[in-house]
């Protein structure tokens, strides 16, 4: 069975989402797997290097569509005794879920395999369908899900922090300029920054 | 290197796991769906950039090979937020107080009522250390990314005026307008 429970919220959104995890823009994704014995020394090991290694953030980074995302060894609950470790992972993104894990599965191949290798049941990233199909049956549907700016992707923030640099950055080469060399800098400004607009 | 996994940059993760009470569980559901009809109350934790609560009735089909069975319920709470944790979870415990009874009032063990330093403590006690926590922007807080939202519209909108203008009056305009 797929996890996802309680009443629907309303029919898959565009994007392929439960209603319950969208926020404007935003999607939240929350993920639980049973980690096999070895998981509770081997993923340790892996969060340490990804922490250690800027280069691990590096690709994630190409995930132009990843605010925030977390993985979390959760060995003990209170009240449970639990036979196995689980990985949590949640992510608050942006776009198409069936993107979201196509990007994923090929730009972070053998991340995801460091990540979820020690999880029973995972298949290779790829192809991406026998992925797509345990993400899907082992994720949980939010009761509640907020973001701060709904209307704004993970590409428009940084854009938007990138031009508020540029312009900090013009206010103070162009003060007391005349306007003719005011005009003539204006015009380079805003080529520079046209990607960001 | 950031040495504490909690942490990315100025950025925090927190990460809450709490068993819910006997025969709960439809009402917390009920209730925490239900926020969807107005403005959420995390909006009035300014420092929270996404949160969630999600209820984990199982952490796992029941299909999986080896799979651990649940007793009960859980409640999972997650928050990216900008700043300290301690200072944070003040802020949460005082400005959610009407909603933390209906939520972690129903949790099992939370101190009733479920508000103020006993709250505060009970969070910490189930919070879930972070393994790996990633951010795409972990030096801008939530002030920040609203501010370079709104000035990127208005950035927008003086260029598209400013292209009829001559030197002199792009030069007026734009300290008016944009001048900082």
């Amino acid at each position: 069975m797929a996890i996802a429970e309680g009443s629907s919220a309303g029919p898959l959104t565009a994007t392929g989402t439960d209603p319950r995890n969208v926020d404007g823009q935003a999607i939240c994704i929350t993920v639980f797997s049973t980690v096999k014995w070895w998981g509770r020394l081997w993923l340790p090991l892996v969060f340490l290097y990804a922490r250690l290694v800027p280069s691990a953030h590096g690709k994630l980074a190409r995930l132009s569509f990843i605010h925030f995302a977390r993985w979390t060894l959760v060995e003990r609950l209170p009240e449970q005794r639990l036979r196995h470790p689980h990985l949590f992972f949640e992510s608050n993104f942006n776009g198409g879920w069936e993107e979201y894990i196509d990007a994923f599965s090929h730009i972070l191949t053998r991340g995801m395999t460091l990540f979820w290798g020690s999880s029973y049941g995972f298949p290779k990233p790829l192809p991406t369908g026998r992925f797509k199909d345990y993400i899907k049956r082992h994720q949980i549907v939010a009761s509640h899900f907020y973001s701060a700016y709904p209307d704004a992707t993970t590409t428009i923030v940084l854009s938007s922090l990138e031009l508020d640099a540029k312009l900090r950055d013009f206010r103070q080469r162009t003060q007391g300029m005349d306007p003719e060399a005011f005009a003539h800098a204006w015009r380079a400004f805003v080529t520079d920054v046209q990607r960001c607009l | 290197m950031n040495s504490d996994p909690d942490r990315s940059g100025q950025a925090g993760a927190l990460t809450v796991l709490t068993p819910i009470a006997h025969g709960a569980e439809p009402a917390l559901r009920a209730y925490l769906e239900g926020l969807r009809e107005g403005a959420s109350p995390l909006a009035r934790l300014p420092r929270t950039h996404f949160g969630r609560w999600v209820i984990v009735s199982e952490l796992v089909p029941d299909d999986e090979p080896q799979p651990d069975r649940l007793a009960g319920p859980y409640l999972l709470f997650t928050a990216s937020f900008d700043g300290p944790l301690d200072s944070y979870l003040d802020e949460l415990c005082d400005e959610l107080a009407a909603e933390a009874l209906e939520i972690w009032g129903r949790c099992a063990g939370a101190p009733q009522p479920p508000t103020g330093a006993p709250l505060k403590a009970y969070l910490r006690a189930h919070h879930q250390t972070t393994g790996f926590f990633v951010a795409a922007y972990p030096q801008a807080t939530v002030g920040d990314v609203r501010a370079a939202l709104a000035q990127r519209e208005d950035v927008i909108a003086f260029a598209r005026a400013a292209q009829g203008m001559d030197p002199a009056q792009l030069h007026a305009a734009f300290h008016d307008r944009l001048g900082g």
